[in-house]
Protein backbone atom coordinates (compact mmCIF):
# COMPACT_ATOMS: atom_id res chain seq x y z
CA UNK A 1 0.00 0.00 0.00
CA UNK A 2 1.49 2.98 -1.08
CA UNK A 3 1.20 5.67 1.88
CA UNK A 4 2.19 9.51 1.57
CA UNK A 5 4.75 10.81 3.64
CA UNK A 6 2.30 13.61 5.25
CA UNK A 7 0.25 11.48 5.70
CA UNK A 8 2.41 8.52 7.29
CA UNK A 9 3.29 11.34 9.79
CA UNK A 10 0.40 12.38 10.83
CA UNK A 11 -0.23 8.46 12.25
CA UNK A 12 2.16 9.31 15.10
CA UNK A 13 1.55 13.28 15.31
CA UNK A 14 -1.91 14.37 14.48
CA UNK A 15 -1.20 17.28 16.11
CA UNK A 16 -1.37 19.15 12.20
CA UNK A 17 -4.51 17.47 11.43
CA UNK A 18 -6.07 18.63 14.70
CA UNK A 19 -5.21 21.92 13.97
CA UNK A 20 -6.15 22.60 10.49
CA UNK A 21 -9.78 20.95 11.65
CA UNK A 22 -10.00 23.64 14.47
CA UNK A 23 -8.85 26.40 11.91
CA UNK A 24 -11.40 25.52 9.14
CA UNK A 25 -14.14 25.23 12.28
CA UNK A 26 -13.21 28.56 13.65
CA UNK A 27 -13.39 30.16 9.98
CA UNK A 28 -16.69 28.66 9.54
CA UNK A 29 -18.49 29.91 12.62
CA UNK A 30 -16.62 33.39 11.52
CA UNK A 31 -18.79 33.19 8.17
CA UNK A 32 -21.62 32.81 9.93
CA UNK A 33 -21.15 35.00 12.89
CA UNK A 34 -20.13 37.64 10.75
CA UNK A 35 -19.45 37.25 7.87
CA UNK A 36 -21.98 36.34 4.44
CA UNK A 37 -23.26 33.74 6.77
CA UNK A 38 -24.36 36.13 9.39
CA UNK A 39 -28.31 36.20 9.43
CA UNK A 40 -28.76 32.89 6.97
CA UNK A 41 -29.62 30.82 9.55
CA UNK A 42 -32.31 32.58 11.58
CA UNK A 43 -33.57 33.42 8.00
CA UNK A 44 -33.61 30.10 7.44
CA UNK A 45 -34.93 28.74 10.46
CA UNK A 46 -37.88 30.61 9.99
CA UNK A 47 -38.21 29.64 5.94
CA UNK A 48 -37.81 25.98 7.47
CA UNK A 49 -41.32 27.06 9.81
CA UNK A 50 -43.18 28.51 6.52
CA UNK A 51 -42.45 32.35 6.71
CA UNK A 52 -42.60 33.47 2.88
CA UNK A 53 -39.01 33.74 1.18
CA UNK A 54 -40.24 37.27 0.41
CA UNK A 55 -40.53 38.30 4.17
CA UNK A 56 -36.74 37.11 4.74
CA UNK A 57 -34.58 39.25 2.87
CA UNK A 58 -31.05 37.50 3.70
CA UNK A 59 -31.94 34.42 1.74
CA UNK A 60 -34.44 36.67 -1.01
CA UNK A 61 -31.71 38.83 -2.17
CA UNK A 62 -29.99 35.43 -2.92
CA UNK A 63 -33.05 34.40 -5.36
CA UNK A 64 -33.73 37.82 -7.04
CA UNK A 65 -32.73 38.01 -10.36
CA UNK A 66 -29.89 40.54 -10.89
CA UNK A 67 -29.01 41.16 -7.38
CA UNK A 68 -24.99 39.75 -6.90
CA UNK A 69 -25.97 38.75 -3.28
CA UNK A 70 -25.86 35.41 -4.15
CA UNK A 71 -22.73 35.49 -6.02
CA UNK A 72 -20.57 37.38 -2.99
CA UNK A 73 -21.90 34.67 -0.57
CA UNK A 74 -20.94 31.65 -2.38
CA UNK A 75 -17.69 33.52 -3.60
CA UNK A 76 -16.71 35.15 -0.06
CA UNK A 77 -17.03 31.21 1.41
CA UNK A 78 -15.53 29.61 -1.24
CA UNK A 79 -12.38 31.24 -1.25
CA UNK A 80 -12.24 31.52 2.38
CA UNK A 81 -12.13 27.56 2.47
CA UNK A 82 -10.24 27.34 -0.59
CA UNK A 83 -7.36 29.12 1.09
CA UNK A 84 -7.68 27.26 4.41
CA UNK A 85 -7.50 24.14 2.20
CA UNK A 86 -4.23 25.45 0.80
CA UNK A 87 -2.83 26.07 3.99
CA UNK A 88 -3.81 23.27 5.18
CA UNK A 89 -4.45 20.09 2.60
CA UNK A 90 -5.83 17.61 5.09
CA UNK A 91 -8.51 19.68 6.75
CA UNK A 92 -12.52 18.62 6.21
CA UNK A 93 -14.31 21.59 5.31
CA UNK A 94 -16.89 21.91 8.29
CA UNK A 95 -19.74 22.21 6.27
CA UNK A 96 -22.11 19.11 5.17
CA UNK A 97 -20.71 17.82 1.59
CA UNK A 98 -20.35 15.19 -1.02
CA UNK A 99 -18.21 15.05 -4.43
CA UNK A 100 -18.73 11.69 -7.00
CA UNK A 101 -17.41 12.26 -10.38
CA UNK A 102 -20.31 14.48 -11.40
CA UNK A 103 -21.93 16.61 -8.64
CA UNK A 104 -20.05 18.24 -5.53
CA UNK A 105 -22.49 19.61 -3.03
CA UNK A 106 -22.06 22.06 0.16
CA UNK A 107 -24.79 22.55 2.58
CA UNK A 108 -24.09 25.90 3.22
CA UNK A 109 -26.87 25.99 5.91
CA UNK A 110 -30.11 23.58 6.89
CA UNK A 111 -32.52 24.06 9.60
CA UNK A 112 -35.29 22.07 9.98
CA UNK A 113 -37.16 21.24 6.90
CA UNK A 114 -34.77 23.31 4.89
CA UNK A 115 -31.71 23.44 3.40
CA UNK A 116 -29.04 25.92 1.11
CA UNK A 117 -27.42 24.39 -0.99
CA UNK A 118 -24.48 24.62 -3.51
CA UNK A 119 -23.85 22.70 -6.34
CA UNK A 120 -21.63 22.24 -9.55
CA UNK A 121 -22.40 19.67 -11.53
CA UNK A 122 -19.48 18.64 -14.02
CA UNK A 123 -20.32 18.31 -17.97
CA UNK A 124 -17.90 16.23 -18.35
CA UNK A 125 -19.41 13.48 -15.61
CA UNK A 126 -22.83 13.94 -16.68
CA UNK A 127 -21.88 12.99 -20.31
CA UNK A 128 -20.32 9.56 -18.99
CA UNK A 129 -23.84 9.06 -16.71
CA UNK A 130 -26.69 7.00 -18.37
CA UNK A 131 -29.61 9.20 -19.99
CA UNK A 132 -32.08 9.09 -17.04
CA UNK A 133 -35.34 6.60 -17.60
CA UNK A 134 -37.29 8.57 -14.78
CA UNK A 135 -38.35 12.11 -13.26
CA UNK A 136 -38.74 11.64 -9.25
CA UNK A 137 -41.39 14.22 -8.02
CA UNK A 138 -40.71 15.18 -4.38
CA UNK A 139 -43.32 17.34 -2.36
CA UNK A 140 -41.64 20.91 -1.38
CA UNK A 141 -40.58 24.23 -2.81
CA UNK A 142 -36.94 24.64 -4.73
CA UNK A 143 -35.74 28.07 -5.34
CA UNK A 144 -32.62 27.68 -8.23
CA UNK A 145 -30.07 30.28 -8.81
CA UNK A 146 -27.63 29.46 -11.69
CA UNK A 147 -24.39 31.03 -10.81
CA UNK A 148 -22.08 30.07 -13.29
CA UNK A 149 -22.07 28.09 -16.30
CA UNK A 150 -24.94 26.75 -18.60
CA UNK A 151 -26.62 23.78 -19.16
CA UNK A 152 -29.64 22.10 -21.00
CA UNK A 153 -32.38 20.83 -19.19
CA UNK A 154 -35.84 19.42 -19.01
CA UNK A 155 -38.31 20.57 -17.08
CA UNK A 156 -40.95 18.13 -16.72
CA UNK A 157 -44.73 18.58 -15.27
CA UNK A 158 -47.10 16.32 -13.59
CA UNK A 159 -50.38 17.25 -15.15
CA UNK A 160 -52.51 14.76 -13.78
CA UNK A 161 -52.61 10.98 -12.66
CA UNK A 162 -55.17 8.08 -13.27
CA UNK A 163 -54.14 5.33 -10.62
CA UNK A 164 -50.65 4.34 -10.95
CA UNK A 165 -49.97 6.47 -14.49
CA UNK A 166 -48.60 10.12 -14.90
CA UNK A 167 -49.23 12.34 -17.57
CA UNK A 168 -45.50 13.61 -18.12
CA UNK A 169 -45.32 17.51 -19.86
CA UNK A 170 -41.86 17.96 -20.97
CA UNK A 171 -40.40 21.29 -22.19
CA UNK A 172 -36.67 21.58 -23.12
CA UNK A 173 -35.10 24.55 -21.16
CA UNK A 174 -31.12 25.99 -20.79
CA UNK A 175 -29.89 27.20 -17.93
CA UNK A 176 -27.84 30.21 -17.87
CA UNK A 177 -26.07 32.14 -15.32
CA UNK A 178 -28.35 34.45 -13.82
CA UNK A 179 -31.60 32.31 -14.03
CA UNK A 180 -33.58 32.27 -11.01
CA UNK A 181 -36.40 29.74 -11.10
CA UNK A 182 -39.07 28.40 -8.74
CA UNK A 183 -39.99 24.84 -8.66
CA UNK A 184 -43.49 23.03 -6.94
CA UNK A 185 -41.62 19.67 -6.15
CA UNK A 186 -44.54 18.26 -6.38
CA UNK A 187 -45.62 18.58 -10.22
CA UNK A 188 -42.26 20.16 -11.75
CA UNK A 189 -39.36 17.87 -11.52
CA UNK A 190 -35.79 19.45 -13.08
CA UNK A 191 -33.50 17.25 -15.12
CA UNK A 192 -30.32 18.37 -16.28
CA UNK A 193 -28.84 16.54 -19.44
CA UNK A 194 -26.19 18.06 -20.71
CA UNK A 195 -23.60 21.02 -18.82
CA UNK A 196 -21.23 23.10 -21.05
CA UNK A 197 -18.45 23.15 -18.61
CA UNK A 198 -19.58 23.39 -14.29
CA UNK A 199 -22.95 24.20 -13.42
CA UNK A 200 -22.79 25.99 -10.37
CA UNK A 201 -26.31 26.01 -8.75
CA UNK A 202 -27.44 27.46 -5.16
CA UNK A 203 -30.48 26.14 -4.76
CA UNK A 204 -33.21 27.09 -1.48
CA UNK A 205 -34.95 23.68 -0.68
CA UNK A 206 -38.40 22.87 1.59
CA UNK A 207 -39.90 20.24 2.27
CA UNK A 208 -42.81 19.69 3.71
CA UNK A 209 -42.92 18.31 7.41
CA UNK A 210 -44.60 14.59 7.25
CA UNK A 211 -46.65 12.71 5.26
CA UNK A 212 -45.49 13.28 1.67
CA UNK A 213 -44.30 10.35 -0.65
CA UNK A 214 -41.58 11.53 -3.46
CA UNK A 215 -42.85 9.39 -6.89
CA UNK A 216 -40.38 8.51 -9.49
CA UNK A 217 -42.20 8.37 -13.06
CA UNK A 218 -41.06 6.53 -15.91
CA UNK A 219 -40.67 9.06 -18.79
CA UNK A 220 -41.57 6.95 -21.45
CA UNK A 221 -44.73 5.69 -20.31
CA UNK A 222 -45.78 8.09 -17.26
CA UNK A 223 -45.73 4.46 -15.16
CA UNK A 224 -45.04 4.76 -11.08
CA UNK A 225 -41.36 3.37 -11.12
CA UNK A 226 -41.01 3.72 -7.53
CA UNK A 227 -42.29 5.85 -4.49
CA UNK A 228 -40.42 6.58 -1.10
CA UNK A 229 -40.93 8.33 1.90
CA UNK A 230 -40.48 12.23 1.27
CA UNK A 231 -39.03 13.32 4.68
CA UNK A 232 -36.14 11.60 6.26
CA UNK A 233 -38.25 11.84 9.57
CA UNK A 234 -40.98 9.37 8.73
CA UNK A 235 -38.30 7.23 7.56
CA UNK A 236 -36.58 7.23 10.80
CA UNK A 237 -40.02 6.57 12.50
CA UNK A 238 -40.48 3.46 10.77
CA UNK A 239 -37.35 1.88 11.13
CA UNK A 240 -37.21 2.23 14.95
CA UNK A 241 -41.13 1.21 14.93
CA UNK A 242 -39.20 -2.50 13.00
CA UNK A 243 -36.87 -2.02 15.75
CA UNK A 244 -39.01 -1.95 18.33
CA UNK A 245 -40.93 -4.54 16.89
CA UNK A 246 -37.76 -6.92 16.49
CA UNK A 247 -36.99 -6.25 20.30
CA UNK A 248 -40.24 -7.87 21.45
CA UNK A 249 -41.01 -4.23 23.55
CA UNK A 250 -44.56 -4.83 24.33
CA UNK A 251 -44.28 -1.65 26.31
CA UNK A 252 -44.34 0.11 22.92
CA UNK A 253 -47.45 -0.95 21.73
CA UNK A 254 -49.11 1.65 22.75
CA UNK A 255 -47.27 4.13 21.48
CA UNK A 256 -47.07 2.27 18.34
CA UNK A 257 -51.35 1.82 18.63
CA UNK A 258 -51.19 6.25 18.74
CA UNK A 259 -48.65 6.26 15.84
CA UNK A 260 -50.92 4.00 13.65
CA UNK A 261 -53.61 6.37 14.27
CA UNK A 262 -51.62 9.95 13.84
CA UNK A 263 -53.15 11.72 10.53
CA UNK A 264 -48.59 10.93 9.01
CA UNK A 265 -47.76 9.24 6.18
CA UNK A 266 -49.59 5.96 5.29
CA UNK A 267 -46.45 3.76 5.06
CA UNK A 268 -45.03 4.68 8.78
CA UNK A 269 -48.92 4.15 9.68
CA UNK A 270 -49.15 0.84 8.39
CA UNK A 271 -45.71 -0.15 9.54
CA UNK A 272 -46.54 0.99 13.21
CA UNK A 273 -49.69 -0.50 13.17
CA UNK A 274 -48.57 -4.52 11.72
CA UNK A 275 -45.29 -3.92 14.76
CA UNK A 276 -48.08 -3.38 17.13
CA UNK A 277 -50.41 -6.31 16.28
CA UNK A 278 -47.01 -8.15 16.27
CA UNK A 279 -46.03 -7.57 19.85
CA UNK A 280 -49.77 -6.65 21.18
CA UNK A 281 -52.50 -8.29 19.74
CA UNK A 282 -55.04 -7.09 21.66
CA UNK A 283 -53.83 -3.62 21.67
CA UNK A 284 -53.56 -3.44 17.75
CA UNK A 285 -56.25 -5.18 16.95
CA UNK A 286 -58.42 -1.86 18.35
CA UNK A 287 -56.56 0.15 16.81
CA UNK A 288 -57.00 -1.25 13.53
CA UNK A 289 -60.78 -1.48 14.39
CA UNK A 290 -61.06 2.21 15.03
CA UNK A 291 -59.01 2.62 11.85
CA UNK A 292 -61.21 0.86 9.97
CA UNK A 293 -64.15 2.33 10.98
CA UNK A 294 -63.32 6.28 10.17
CA UNK A 295 -64.69 7.91 7.01
CA UNK A 296 -62.09 9.77 5.34
CA UNK A 297 -59.16 7.87 6.06
CA UNK A 298 -56.89 6.27 2.94
CA UNK A 299 -56.39 3.15 5.25
CA UNK A 300 -59.43 2.64 6.27
CA UNK A 301 -59.97 0.11 3.23
CA UNK A 302 -56.85 -1.70 3.99
CA UNK A 303 -57.51 -1.97 7.58
CA UNK A 304 -61.37 -3.29 7.15
CA UNK A 305 -59.56 -6.22 4.58
CA UNK A 306 -57.01 -6.96 7.37
CA UNK A 307 -59.48 -6.39 10.33
CA UNK A 308 -61.74 -9.23 8.28
CA UNK A 309 -59.22 -11.68 7.68
CA UNK A 310 -57.69 -11.75 11.37
CA UNK A 311 -60.90 -12.25 12.57
CA UNK A 312 -61.16 -15.68 10.75
CA UNK A 313 -57.68 -16.49 11.36
CA UNK A 314 -58.52 -15.80 14.74
CA UNK A 315 -62.02 -15.65 16.08
CA UNK A 316 -60.93 -14.88 19.60
CA UNK A 317 -59.83 -10.86 18.45
CA UNK A 318 -63.36 -10.24 18.28
CA UNK A 319 -63.45 -9.64 22.21
CA UNK A 320 -60.21 -7.07 21.48
CA UNK A 321 -62.68 -4.63 19.53
CA UNK A 322 -63.02 -0.91 21.36
CA UNK A 323 -66.12 -0.30 22.98
CA UNK A 324 -68.46 2.04 21.23
CA UNK A 325 -68.20 5.05 21.94
CA UNK B 1 -58.73 -13.43 27.19
CA UNK B 2 -56.16 -15.07 25.51
CA UNK B 3 -55.28 -13.34 22.47
CA UNK B 4 -53.15 -15.20 19.38
CA UNK B 5 -49.67 -14.15 18.48
CA UNK B 6 -49.51 -12.40 15.51
CA UNK B 7 -46.56 -13.07 12.93
CA UNK B 8 -46.43 -9.93 11.16
CA UNK B 9 -44.71 -11.78 7.99
CA UNK B 10 -48.08 -12.53 6.87
CA UNK B 11 -49.98 -9.37 7.38
CA UNK B 12 -50.65 -8.05 4.36
CA UNK B 13 -48.30 -4.64 2.94
CA UNK B 14 -50.34 -1.20 1.46
CA UNK B 15 -50.92 -2.13 -2.47
CA UNK B 16 -47.73 0.65 -3.09
CA UNK B 17 -45.23 -0.17 -1.07
CA UNK B 18 -43.05 3.13 -0.21
CA UNK B 19 -39.30 2.95 0.26
CA UNK B 20 -37.20 4.76 2.27
CA UNK B 21 -36.21 8.09 2.32
CA UNK B 22 -33.83 9.06 -0.79
CA UNK B 23 -34.32 5.33 -2.35
CA UNK B 24 -34.66 5.38 -6.19
CA UNK B 25 -35.53 2.88 -8.99
CA UNK B 26 -33.24 4.12 -11.45
CA UNK B 27 -30.98 6.12 -9.38
CA UNK B 28 -28.15 6.73 -12.10
CA UNK B 29 -28.36 9.78 -14.14
CA UNK B 30 -31.16 11.97 -11.06
CA UNK B 31 -28.19 11.80 -8.59
CA UNK B 32 -26.06 13.66 -11.01
CA UNK B 33 -29.17 16.10 -11.29
CA UNK B 34 -31.67 16.22 -9.01
CA UNK B 35 -32.01 17.28 -5.12
CA UNK B 36 -32.23 14.21 -3.91
CA UNK B 37 -28.98 12.81 -3.37
CA UNK B 38 -28.27 16.40 -1.37
CA UNK B 39 -31.23 15.29 1.24
CA UNK B 40 -30.07 11.29 1.05
CA UNK B 41 -26.58 12.71 1.72
CA UNK B 42 -27.95 14.81 5.09
CA UNK B 43 -30.19 12.42 6.15
CA UNK B 44 -27.56 9.61 6.47
CA UNK B 45 -25.10 12.10 8.03
CA UNK B 46 -28.07 12.51 10.33
CA UNK B 47 -28.88 9.01 10.95
CA UNK B 48 -25.32 7.68 11.63
CA UNK B 49 -24.78 10.84 13.73
CA UNK B 50 -27.91 9.92 15.99
CA UNK B 51 -29.27 12.70 15.52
Amino acid sequence: MLLRPELQALRSDDTPQRQAQAALHQLGARWRASGGGAGLDKALAAYARGEPLAHLPPLARLFTPGDPAALRLTCDLIDRLAAALAAAPWGQVPLRHKLDDTAATLVLAGAGNAALVLQAIDGAGLRRRPAALTASFSPGETHDHVLAGGAQARLIELRGETGAHADLAVTQCRLAAGAVARRSGAHQSLLIDAADTTLVTLKLQRRPPSGSVTREFRLADGTLAHQAAGNPRESRFELAAALLGRMGRSDAAPLLAAMAEEHGGQSLRWQSLKECLGLDSGAGFAALSRIAARTGDPLAAPAAALRTQLLTSYPQLAGAMPCPA
Amino acid sequence: MNLPKIDISALPDLDTITGVFGSLAHAAHVQSSDDTLIIMMVFVYEFIQGN
